[in-house]
């Protein structure tokens, strides 16, 4: 989408502290209901992330399904498992793994970052581009990923649907009453 | 200037979603940390999609189909939390051996 520079610039930043103060909060909050409820603002801010590069149709894909159903269920289900067995455990000070596995996350956050600042992107992109049809096509977005889930990839699109129904129903029969 | 950005975001998500993944005693908070390792999946693949493959959009397909598994996992995964709460009224990750016996 095509804002002017200033407003993208801020929109961009302002969209990366939702996602790093949600990120945040969703591991060390210790009510589960608020780590739900910053797992929303993650998805809302990641929704609203997709819109700059120009994907509305999976902005709105991830709205609706992260947001309005996988987000609403596990508040259901933080809601409907009983919250007072939560605030037991609750200690200020780390464990010994606790302190070993953040500093393998770290690791892996500070040498993803060099990879990432290492990598020329626009060697790469002019590589792309110039063997790619300069012609502008008419369809938008959303035409073309139906046309591509119609044509080529509709052997997975099946399959998919076969396993949200297999999902669904055996979800169903697991949370029944006996 | 943009995708580095959006990529260290990424591997932002994706590292505090393992570190929870690996430090959390609920299993329904697990769950919320693999929400947000698929997360940052998502932001990758739409954008390198809009970055190097803009005409064919194959990037945009790949997230859509990662959606629908996440909706599927978080419906499994749930009832699998609430048919073990009704036997253990328990959802400690370390307390529960139900295969044990």
């Amino acid at each position: 989408m095509d804002l002017p520079g200033p407003i993208h610039d801020f929109l961009l930043v302002f969209l990366g502290l939702g996602l790093i103060v949600g990120g945040l909060g969703v591991v060390l909050l210790t009510n589960p209901i608020f780590s739900a409820f910053s797992l929303g603002l993650v998805l809302v801010c990641t929704s609203l992330f997709h819109i700059p590069s120009n994907s509305h149709f999976v902005a709105a894909a991830q709205l609706l399904i992260y947001v309005g159903a996988i987000n609403v269920l596990l508040v259901f289900a933080v809601m409907f498992i009983n919250g007072s067995e939560y605030y037991k455990d609750f200690h200020l000070f780390w464990t010994v793994g606790e302190g070993v596995t953040s500093l393998v996350c770290t690791s892996i956050f500070v040498s993803l970052i060099t990879t990432i600042l290492d990598t020329s992107w626009y060697g790469i992109l002019w590589t792309t581009r110039s063997n790619q049809i300069i012609e502008q096509d008419l369809i938008n977005n959303g035409q073309q990923i139906g046309i591509h889930l119609s044509t080529d990839f509709f052997l997975p699109f099946e399959l998919i649907s076969i396993i949200l129904l297999v999902s669904l129903i055996g979800a169903i029969a697991m949370a029944r009453q006996y | 200037m943009m995708i580095e950005y959006v990529l260290v975001l990424s591997a932002y998500l994706l590292s505090i979603g393992i570190y929870g993944l690996i430090t959390s005693r609920n299993m329904v908070r697990a769950l919320m940390c693999l929400e947000l390792i698929l997360n940052a999946v998502n932001i990758n693949f739409v954008t390198f999609s809009d970055l190097f493959d803009s005409r064919q959009l194959k990037g945009d397909v790949f997230s859509i189909f990662v959606i629908a598994i996440a909706a599927a996992e978080a419906a499994i995964g749930l009832a699998i939390v609430s048919s073990i709460h009704r036997n253990r009224k328990s959802t400690r990750i370390n307390q529960s051996n139900l295969l044990n016996k």
